[in-house]
């Protein structure tokens, strides 16, 4: 039908050959990119800074004490707070829920939809499409952070311009210095998020329905929190990565303080380094 | 067949490579074998806690409030200020100092200059100016159990002083606190004092000789009533802007002059009148506000602009109901000690058993 | 166990050259998968000679499928081995793959991108394209199986035969020496079954070996030259199909008024032979067919037709089996067809043997 028909197959010498790594990443985001579900997800995190900034600044201007998540008194105005604010609260379970799915997606969704044979048939070797997913799925964090941050500070600068940018040590800060503070919130949020994807994936590569991994992860999401609330318990408490999200606020502390951080990202690491291995492991041995 | 062998072999590995990172992550810092420091005497080791000069430095202090105060609604006990999750220190050396005290994600912080004191209320946003030569904030600063966080090496040091007299003070071995080197002195109570406490340990610095750790066990427990410690310590000089404050855009300022008044949340009608019974372990703080109990309640209660709890059922919640030649009181007890309260508006509170609040407040009459 | 198709006959392919002794492009030895206790495939010894389009005949959950996940490194066999265009599988997926296209188990694409986009990210993951070769390869894919005009809509408002022809592209989206096809020709209509065939032998025209797995015996009998018959997870008879449909026992049929006078006579002469409708059906094994005629001519039978009986892989069957199974459906269901399956292809096999 047309000329490659009549062509006989490309002599191709033995070797392993591989499609170029950044073409396949490159594959992955437009993919993950073009989902609708992703996309509406980012839209609606873009919304939760904008109606926390506003509710903080209706609290604030009548009197009394706002009654509201941590920081809430200061959100009002101050785009920093309000960014980091909105991830404190964020963090604590619609974030990792917004990352699970991403992971859900990655592995389960294709091996339900069986698009992950062909990609192992293609091929892509197992720990190059892990990676490749692992990828997709840090990018999809990031970019939910930093849908928040970026709308956060936004709201807050056209709500009362550059001046209110303080930190909770009553430190005023230029905008730089603000977006620096920011940057940080945003790498270290990234990368708890990070290490729940890594877990998520884990699950992901486990089962062949999605929903299953997003359950997982809230339900393990709800236990760790549980968990960290028993006293009785206080010796579990270093191994939940739940224990490290109440850290954030720190970022907005000056000078700030970087143990608690500090061990909420080696944590983190921890976290990653199981859930990938844990991943690796089910995708090694998983049928396609 | 045998790469993915390998590859189920570095997988594992990876796994257990995190959980063994997690359980290092979990162990307690500085919980390492205790290090090998020339023998020093406690007589030695005391004097060179009192003559030390605080160096520039930076730290950060945590708590581990065990005393078992009872939670006193809509009022800021002590116990409730102990609450705090960490506290921060910085110090010039000299008159610069820095203390900021963390509570969830909201923050107090005092910075003091030569010139200046202010004090910054991140939950108010609320910043309140002293020239210096008004009043000492590190000693009066919004709650009398915060004295200690201020500056705790002034608060050990008192009490190494205190206690040298009717304390036997020794230097049991070593440990390491923030990961730094230090002695642990011990303060046993003489056998004459009549208190709670069994004994108080303070860890300090060989270097700099500052308490690093601040230990208080009580009779018959294990665990310590209060502990009071450096968790991370860096000795050098700090950035001189730490020191100074401008307060931000759209904060509430307020300014205070040397004779300024009290303010009103703290001002405990009990504060007034303060007297010391006794000495040593045994001393008794002895309040009298002049008011009675109900009075008292009243003011309180406008003063916060909330309905105020009554305070007889509070009381009766909270302690049980003594009387003796004082009149009619409550006694609430605590890990480390006991507080008298009688209807009358008196206090006295001290790290003793019941006994001795009695006979201090017949002393005081 | 089998009939190796090495001792088998050559077949002309379309070039006329031999495939006898030919390379294989997969090969499988001793191969065996059990998920948990249940024994999926077991002892399957398949050969696939290059240049062959060879037929993976059986029912549903005969481990066609299982096979071919092995061959492809999708499974990793519980014992065995599995080599495809030369290399150990799974081992050597990253050598061998490239150089396969495969549709496994149905289509498998994102619903909620268009047909090329798809397309797009099957490529983008094909080691032999270049960048710049990925457009033309898709496009030259989506011509290849009529697909172009729909090739923006949204998967999802495919139908079943417009993905299966996605699928069928996308295992045709770089030259292959080797396509390995899982019941490609599932929902498609007649039309679409065409269009199949007419891929499949343009595939085998480019030189390209074609594996195909089916259950419908037609479909097999129509394009392959090779047939391998797997039956509860083992392979019962493999080879050329012409060689296979020619082996076992040949019969005639005689068109006679006087049958049961011919059924006679061919006894009497020690020519196998019984009562068949309109006539006497007679067993070639021993004899020759103008032995036969004369043998009845001699006895004074009229004989109105004779005709030598071979219709096809369904009569191939009903002959394995000697029990006249002649309901190809029957292979569609599998509760049914396992039984029937067994009995007429154990003795099937037994036959062959014999026969050689």
């Amino acid at each position: 039908m047309t000329a490659t028909t009549a062509e006989t197959p490309t002599p191709v010498a033995s070797a392993a050959r591989r499609a170029p790594l950044i073409r396949l990443l490159r594959a992955e985001l437009r993919w993950v990119f073009r989902r609708p579900r992703t996309l509406v997800v980012l839209g609606l995190l873009a919304l939760i800074p904008i109606s926390v900034g506003i509710s903080a600044a209706i609290a604030d201007s009548s009197a009394g004490a706002a009654e509201g998540p941590p920081l809430f008194s200061m959100m009002a105005g101050n785009g920093l707070a309000l960014s980091v604010g909105t991830l404190a609260i964020t963090i604590m379970l619609l974030l990792p829920l917004v990352t699970a799915m991403s992971s859900a997606d990655a592995i389960a969704g294709e091996s339900a939809h069986g698009t992950l044979r062909g990609l192992l048939v293609a091929p892509v070797g197992r720990i190059r499409l892990l990676g490749v997913k692992a990828f997709g799925v840090a990018c999809v964090a990031l970019c939910a952070v930093l849908v928040i941050a970026v709308t956060g500070f936004l709201t807050g600068l056209v709500m009362s311009g550059p001046d209110g940018l303080f930190t909770i040590s009553g430190t005023t800060l230029s905008i730089g210095a603000a977006l620096g503070k920011l940057a940080v919130a945003v790498g270290w949020v990234a990368v708890q998020l990070w290490a729940v994807g890594a877990v998520a994936l884990a699950i992901s590569a486990y089962t062949e329905h999605p929903m299953l991994v997003v359950v997982g992860v809230l339900a393990g999401d709800i236990l760790f929190a549980v968990l960290g609330g028993l006293s009785a318990l206080s010796w579990l408490h270093p191994f939940l990565i739940t224990e490290s999200w109440s850290a954030l606020p720190d970022v907005l502390r000056d000078p700030m303080p970087t143990e608690a951080l500090t061990e909420g990202t080696l944590r983190a690491a921890c976290y990653i380094i199981i859930g990938l291995s844990l991943a690796g492991a089910r995708m090694l041995t998983k049928d396609g | 067949m045998h790469s993915r062998k390998k590859a189920l072999l570095a997988a594992t590995a990876g796994t257990a490579a995190g959980v063994v990172g997690l359980g290092l992550i979990a162990m307690p810092a500085g919980a390492g074998s205790a290090p090998r420091l020339p023998d020093i005497s406690a007589e030695k080791l005391t004097e060179s806690v009192l003559t030390a000069d605080t160096p520039a430095m930076a730290g950060t202090i945590s708590v581990d409030n065990n005393l078992g105060l009872p939670a006193i609604p809509g009022a800021a006990g002590g116990g409730d200020l102990l609450n705090i999750d960490s506290a921060r220190v910085h110090t010039d050396g000299k008159d610069g100092k820095r203390v900021s005290i963390e509570k969830g994600s909201d923050e107090q912080t005092v910075i003091s200059n030569a010139r200046t004191t202010w004090i910054w209320d991140s939950e108010k946003r609320e910043a309140t100016k002293i020239p210096a030569g008004g009043r000492d904030v590190h000693r009066q600063a919004p709650a009398h159990a915060q004295r200690q966080l201020d500056d705790p090496t002034a608060a050990a040091r008192q009490l190494v002083e205190k206690m040298h007299e009717s304390s036997t003070v020794r230097v049991d071995g070593t440990a390491r606190v923030a990961d730094r080197p230090a002695y642990e002195l011990v303060l046993t109570p003489k056998p004459t004092e009549r208190t709670l406490l069994r004994e108080v340990r303070v860890a300090v610095d060989s270097e700099t000789r500052l308490p690093l750790r601040f230990t208080a066990l009580t009779n018959g427990t294990s665990e310590p009533a209060l502990r009071i410690e450096f968790t991370e310590v860096s000795v050098g000089a700090q950035p001189a802007e730490l020191f100074r404050f401008t307060p931000p855009e759209g904060a509430k300022v307020n300014e205070e002059r040397a004779e300024a008044p009290k303010r009103p949340k703290h001002a405990k009608p009990a504060d007034r009148d303060l007297t010391v019974v006794g000495d040593g372990w045994d001393s008794v703080v002895v309040a009298r506000s002049g008011q009675g109990i109900d009075e008292i309640a009243k003011a309180a209660g406008a003063g916060n602009g909330r309905q105020g709890t009554d305070p007889r059922a509070m009381l009766d919640r909270l302690g049980k109901k003594v009387s003796g030649p004082f009149g009619t009181g409550w006694v609430v007890s605590a890990n480390v000690g006991n507080v008298l309260i009688t209807e009358d508006g008196r206090l006295a509170a001290g790290a003793v058993p019941e006994q001795v609040l009695t006979e201090a407040l017949g002393k005081t009459k | 166990m089998t009939i190796s198709t090495h001792t088998a006959p050559a077949v002309g392919g379309p070039t006329g050259s031999s495939i006898a002794d030919a390379p294989l492009a997969a090969r499988t030895r001793g191969l065996r998968k059990v998920y948990r206790n249940t024994v999926a495939v077991d002892h399957v010894d398949l050969d696939v000679p290059e240049g062959a389009v060879l037929g993976m005949l059986g029912p549903n959950g005969s481990g066609k499928t299982t096979t071919i996940r092995m061959l492809l490194g999708l499974v990793s066999p519980t014992a065995g081995t599995a080599s495809l265009l030369g290399q150990e599988m799974p081992g050597g997926a990253a050598r061998a793959l490239p150089r396969v296209g495969a549709l496994v188990e149905g289509p498998g694409f994102h619903p909620f991108l268009s047909g090329r986009e798809n397309l797009r990210r099957s490529a983008a993951a094909e080691p032999l394209l270049t960048a710049g070769q990925i457009s033309g390869a898709v496009e030259d894919a989506l011509q290849r199986v009529s697909l172009a005009e729909a090739a923006d809509r949204k998967y999802r408002g495919y139908s079943l035969g417009m993905k299966q022809r996605l699928g069928l592209a996308s295992a045709l989206l770089v030259p292959r020496e080797l396509v390995v096809l899982d019941e490609p020709t599932n929902g498609l209509d007649p039309a679409g079954t065409r269009e199949v065939r007419k891929v499949i032998a343009e595939l085998h025209g480019a030189g390209s070996t074609v594996l195909v797995s089916s259950h419908l015996l037609a479909e097999v009998e129509a394009t392959c030259t090779h047939v391998a018959v797997l039956h509860q997870g083992t392979v019962v008879a493999q080879g050329e199909l012409a060689d296979l449909l020619e082996a076992g026992n040949p019969t005639l049929l005689v068109s006679t008024p006087d049958a049961e006078q011919s059924v006679e006579s061919l006894r009497d002469n020690r020519i196998p032979a019984q009562l068949a409708p309109g006539g006497v059906r007679v067993d070639l094994s021993a004899v020759s067919q103008p032995e036969v005629l004369r043998t009845l001519v001699r006895a004074g039978i009229d004989v109105y037709e004779a005709r030598r009986e071979r219709t096809g892989l369904e009569e191939l069957f009903a002959r394995l089996t000697e029990n006249g199974l002649n309901d190809t459906e029957a292979a569609d269901e599998p509760e049914i067809a396992d039984d029937v399956w067994l009995d007429r292809l154990d003795a099937g096999q037994a036959a062959k043997q014999e026969a050689r």
